[in-house]
């Protein structure tokens, strides 16, 4: 009688330690998975999050300061929607062809602040803060561009580069200045619409990528 | 019939002549041919041709083509062109593309016309082939102040909801099917985005506007070219106002028909510069809104500014410097230039000018010793001055130091041989170095000794003792001097007063103090040799005392003394002293104040009754606290509420005698005075009472009559004795006991006197217990004494009254209350009603137990209750109602007696003593036996109660009278 009580309690302790043994491994696998995905997704990619997320707001306070600087009444000026600007939704289905296209409308963005910011000179005092914040975003919506060029590349090297030019931007026929200032605030507008989709897309890569592991680290951020 | 036929040809003879009339007017009058338009957008301007002929007067009608409203209908003159066209330029109010216009021309000749010309119509953007939301005029600039009509066309299908300028709503007017038009006037200046203008459809997205530009054409003013260099010229302006108008739309600048990139100044200058020099030039200057111009003509040499030095450098002196300086443009080297150089120094600027040919340094006197400056230079060309160039870059220097100047050296001698030898800090620029030491030496010219200390920068003042000069030496001589890194100063002697002379305080003169100063004056001194030295300090000090001081010229005879450290309310003296080879000599003292206040403290005052008079008396206010010159005190009588001004008084009175004033309690205030007022006052209380001598005199007189009275009373007593002793103390007969002649200790049985019998006399409303005393009046023994005598008072029981023999028993009266208490017994025992008296007392003022009446209100009294409602009759004192109770009993224990037997009937001349309360239960235990014969054993005789008005009479009577009524009861004869 003894012998089996011995027998039993020695086999439900061996039993016991047996899956206290599997459990460490699983923990360190789980471990030495997330820190290795940590390790993948952790700067570019919580970078670039965090630069669009920078560059959102950026651009929400520009709008501010663009419909300060365009005489009364522009708030309803800024209702106005105009054609031929730069799509503020991501296309694609692939998330390399999602990054692409987020590549594709940084690039086509950049002429038309230029053509905002020339516009914008010849009604605005040399020292407006419009003339600088819009030089600003301008040469961020370039740092967003290289960022996501870079991830894409970190994300997805095998896939072909990313273009340089990103295609022919069409930019709008001579306009007179009334059609100025509405195309000026209708550009920042979608740029402020498309850095938001961006960030989404970003912020959902991230947790594709990154885990619920990336998801704790970047509660940090 | 015939008249009718007659009328109708008559009528179409007329209508015949009219027609022929009116076609040979058709054909005389052309008709404008080949009308044409062109129109400029930005104008808004139409220019319309024709070719109308010979005609030169034409009829010009222009209708908006869709509403077909006139817009405009006149009759120009216009004279043809060498091709034979004529033209007519119209301006429109509305711009050109906010609807289709019509344009008819028929040439006139006085009332005739000719028919119009074929319409030529300017094509608007409302057409239907242009579906677009459109708004005219766009990105126009137009003056200030100016009126402007905008019109809004909307998109084809679409309507028409509200038109706005800046923020406003603004009323339009319909031009044609999609086009309306609103006019906005007084324009004002826009801000560099312009004035929005937009017109709304319906729904939301059907928007679209204009930007219009307000803002002036160009104007500026103060056109002038220079040159630098005699080469390049640098012209600059300045424009007065701003043309509001930017980017495309700012002004634009060319001189001499060249093109200049603008150098914006400060204040609204601008600058502009070319290469080489012209004689003339010109500036214009144009905007959108127009254009302006100023001409300069100058020759070259008459345009010379100099560009500043540079590379400014100096060589300093202690006294000097020397500033040099470079120039940019070797074209400055022969030619003839103007300097100015701005020198400054901490509190103080100034400019000095040098000139020279091609001048590059200047060189700066008068400067201080180590004096830190600034400096700055530019310069203009000498010949034709036109202006001073720019200023140089500032840069600072510093001269070098050199040997300070004499310090200022004064002294302060006290009382004795001490004292202080003083030296003033240097002011600014007087140490002409940082001061490192100063050294002081003391030495006579009798002794080659000389004793020389060495003290520090920060030490202004040396403690000095003659007492250990020589007595051989006449003259003590203090000598200061001040080192700096440039070495020591000269020396600043003083000759110090071997003894001091001081002036009585009669010789100190006062002095005002006048628009912020002490106006000081004096007689010249002829032994003043090297001027005068005045010193000022606080009156207030003794010794040590820091003394300021100045000196002046001997030419010099007034100064006015200012300083900071002046306050009001401290009296400062100023000495004079004179300036010889020997020690100064004081000349002359004054004192003042800058202000006088009120005094700070109050006198200390004391009063003093002297007979009937108070003497006010009080000491000085300490000099400190007067802060002023006193003029003088108030004496107040203080009623606590009120000052009543007694009396004032000059400053050399310290009392006052207040004299008049009744017995009672006085107080006074003294203040002291200033011409700034009063202090607080000091105040002092005193009640005035009689004077000694006359409560001696009333003592003296109250005893002399009372001796006399006494003397009367005993001389009348000794004449009357007989009288006297047997009114009051008829003869006892002596008891003859046969077989014992021993004294009788036992009670002794007499008949009661004839004018102090004692008889019960029973109320009827009492109850027949309680037996009532009645005293039979004296005066009633010689008319009824017989028959009451004889009348049975008592009819139970033979009355007697029981005396003790005071002078033959000895024994205390308060032990015999057993005997008394066996006396009520044995009286009880044969029925009567005995009264033992030891003498006779008014009630309640026994002198001789008068310390046994005081002990015994500790002691518990036996109080009849009853006693209050005896009214008139004798009682026994120990005799108690028969409804007493130990209640009432121990209430009446702690009723003082006067009061138990206030209300009247009768009570025992002292208080009953109860040896224990054993006897007072004894005695209480008697109770039953009242209402039987009782005998009563009393010390002293029983008077009848009074009312309370006698007893109160009781009260005053003299002292004296109750010791001679006891006096008289215990004599014997």
């Amino acid at each position: 009688m003894n012998e089996h009580v011995k027998s039993r309690s020695l086999h439900l302790c061996t039993h016991t330690a047996a899956t206290l043994l599997s459990l460490l491994l699983v923990m360190v696998f789980d471990s030495t998975k997330a820190t290795v995905a940590t390790q993948q997704c952790g700067s570019t990619l919580l970078q670039t999050l965090k630069l669009a997320r920078f560059a959102q707001k950026e651009s929400v306070d520009i709008i501010k300061t663009y419909k300060a600087s365009q005489g009364d009444m522009s708030e309803i000026i800024c209702k106005v929607s105009l054609s031929g600007l730069p799509d503020p939704n991501i296309s694609g289905l692939e998330s390399s062809e999602q990054m692409s296209s987020v590549h594709s409308s940084l690039q086509e963005f950049s002429p038309h602040f230029k053509r905002v910011f020339d516009q914008q000179t010849d009604l605005q005092l040399p020292d407006s803060p419009l003339l600088d914040q819009l030089s600003v975003i301008s040469r961020r919506s370039l740092y967003l561009d290289s960022q996501i060029t870079v991830l894409y590349q970190q994300l997805f090297p095998n896939s072909p580069p990313l273009g340089a030019d990103g295609g022919a931007t069409s930019l709008p026929p001579p306009q007179n200045v009334f059609q100025q200032k509405v195309y000026g605030c209708v550009v920042l507008k979608t740029y402020k619409e498309f850095l938001s989709n961006v960030s989404k897309y970003l912020r959902t890569l991230k947790n594709q990528m990154c885990g619920i592991n990336a998801r704790r680290i970047n509660m940090f951020f | 019939m015939t008249l009718n036929a007659m009328q109708l040809l008559k009528f179409t003879w007329l209508l015949i002549v009219f027609m022929s009339l009116s076609s040979w007017a058709k054909d005389v009058i052309p008709i404008p041919q080949q009308v044409s338009l062109s129109e400029n957008l930005k104008t808004q301007q139409v220019s319309i041709s024709w070719v109308g002929g010979e005609a030169t007067t034409f009829d010009l009608l222009i209708l908006r083509t869709e509403l077909n409203d006139t817009v405009f209908y006149e009759t120009v003159t216009v004279a043809a062109e060498a091709s034979g066209q004529s033209k007519f330029l119209w301006t429109s109010a509305e711009p050109l593309e906010c609807t289709s216009l019509s344009f008819r021309v028929r040439s006139r000749s006085g009332q005739l016309t000719s028919d119009w010309s074929s319409t030529q119509i300017l094509q608007g953007n409302d057409s239907p082939t242009d579906e677009r939301m459109q708004a005219y005029p766009q990105d126009k600039t137009v003056p200030a102040g100016s009126n402007i009509t905008f019109c809004c066309i909307i998109g084809e299908g679409k309507s028409f909801d509200s038109f706005h300028f800046i923020s406003e709503s603004i009323n339009v007017t319909r031009l044609s099917r999609r086009t309306y038009a609103a006019t906005v006037y007084n324009l004002k200046p826009s801000r560099s985005y312009g004035h929005n203008a937009y017109c709304k459809g319906k729904t939301e997205a059907e928007l679209y506007g204009a930007v219009i530009f307000v803002g002036y054409p160009p104007l500026f003013t103060d056109f002038i070219c220079e040159t630098h260099d005699l080469t390049s010229a640098v012209c600059h302006w300045t424009e007065p106002r701003k043309t509001q108008l930017l980017g495309r739309r700012q002004t634009r600048y060319s001189i001499n028909g060249r093109n200049c990139s603008v150098v914006h100044l400060e204040q609204n200058r601008k600058q502009c510069s070319f290469p080489r020099w012209e004689e003339n030039w010109k500036l214009l200057g144009w905007n959108p809104l127009g254009e302006y111009s100023l001409t300069d003509i100058a020759d070259v040499r008459s345009r010379v500014v100099p560009l500043p030095p540079e590379e400014l450098s100096t060589v300093a002196n202690a006294r000097n410097a020397t500033v040099t300086w470079q120039w940019k443009l070797n074209h400055y080297v022969s030619l003839p230039l103007v300097c100015q150089v701005e020198l400054m120094s901490s509190d103080d600027k100034t400019k000095r000018t040098f000139s020279g040919v091609g001048l590059r340094s200047a060189t700066l006197l008068d400067l201080y010793p180590y004096e830190e400056y600034s400096v700055k230079v530019r310069c203009g060309a000498q010949q034709n001055f036109w202006r001073w160039g720019n200023w140089s870059k500032t840069i600072s220097f510093q001269t070098d130091s050199e040997i300070p100047s004499a310090p200022d050296v004064w002294m302060w001698m006290n009382g004795d041989t001490t004292g202080q030898i003083l030296w003033k800090p240097y002011e600014p620029r007087k140490s002409h170095g940082p001061i490192v030491s100063y050294e002081v030496t003391l030495w006579s010219p009798d002794d080659i000794t000389r004793h020389t200390q060495i003290v520090s920068p920060e030490t202004f003042a040396m403690p000095v003792n003659l007492s250990g000069i020589s007595i051989n030496n006449t003259k003590v001589i203090a000598s200061v001097v001040a080192k700096n890194p440039a070495g020591l100063s000269p020396p600043e002697s003083l000759g110090l007063p071997l003894h001091v002379n001081d002036l009585d305080s009669e010789a100190i003169t006062k002095v005002d103090f006048r628009e912020g100063a002490f106006p000081l004056s004096w007689q010249s001194d002829a032994n003043s040799s090297c001027g005068y030295i005045v010193e000022w300090y606080e009156a207030s000090c003794q010794r040590d005392c820091p003394v300021e001081w100045i000196k002046v010229g001997e030419e010099i005879t007034n100064v006015s003394i200012k300083s900071d450290a002046f306050e009001p309310g401290v009296r400062y003296y100023f000495s004079l002293y004179s300036c010889s080879s020997e020690a100064p000599e004081l000349l002359k003292r004054w004192e003042g104040y800058t202000r006088e206040l009120a005094p700070s403290s109050s006198v200390q005052l004391s009063t003093e009754q002297q007979d009937s008079d108070i003497l006010i008396s009080w000491s000085e206010i300490p000099s400190t606290h007067r802060r002023g010159f006193l003029l003088g005190y108030n004496v107040y009588l203080n009623n606590g509420s009120q000052l009543t001004k007694l009396a004032s008084l000059s400053t050399q009175e310290n009392s006052y005698t207040v004299k008049g004033f009744p017995l009672g309690s006085y107080k006074f205030t003294v203040k002291a005075f200033t011409s700034a007022g009063e202090d607080t006052g000091g105040t002092a209380s005193i009640t005035l009472e009689s004077s000694a001598d006359w409560l001696i005199f009333e003592i003296l007189a109250t005893l002399g009559v009372t001796a006399l009275a006494l003397i009367i009373v005993t001389f009348v007593c000794y004449k009357k004795r007989k009288w006297v002793k047997s009114a009051f103390y008829p003869a006892i007969p002596e008891p003859k006991v046969p077989s014992d002649w021993s004294t009788p200790h036992g009670t002794l049985d007499v008949k009661p006197s004839p004018h102090s019998m004692v008889h019960i006399v029973e109320k009827p409303e009492w109850d027949s217990s309680k037996e009532v005393l009645v005293v039979i009046p004296e005066e009633d023994e010689d008319d009824e004494g017989q028959g009451i005598r004889d009348e049975p008072v008592d009819t139970d029981e033979p009355t007697s009254l029981r005396y003790y023999n005071q002078v033959v028993d000895e024994r205390p009266i308060r032990p015999r209350y057993p005997d008394s208490s066996a006396s009520s017994a044995s009286s009880m025992d044969s029925g009567r009603t005995d009264v033992t008296y030891t003498g006779i007392q008014t009630s309640g003022s026994s002198l001789v137990f008068q310390s046994d009446s005081q002990s015994s209100s500790d002691q518990p009294l036996v109080v009849p209750e009853s006693c209050g409602g005896a009214d008139g009759g004798y009682r026994p004192q120990m005799q108690l109602p028969p409804e007493n109770d130990n209640a009432s009993l121990a209430q009446s224990h702690s009723l003082p007696e006067s009061q138990a037997c206030r209300s009247g009937g009768y009570r025992p001349q002292n208080n009953w003593q109860l040896d224990s309360p054993d006897e007072a239960d004894e005695r209480r235990s008697l109770a039953p036996s009242l209402g039987s014969p009782t005998s009563i054993a009393s010390t002293q005789f029983l008077l009848p109660d009074q009312s309370s008005d006698e007893l109160a009479e009781e009260k005053h009577q003299s002292s004296a009278a109750t010791w001679l009524t006891n006096l008289l009861s215990t004599t014997k004869p």
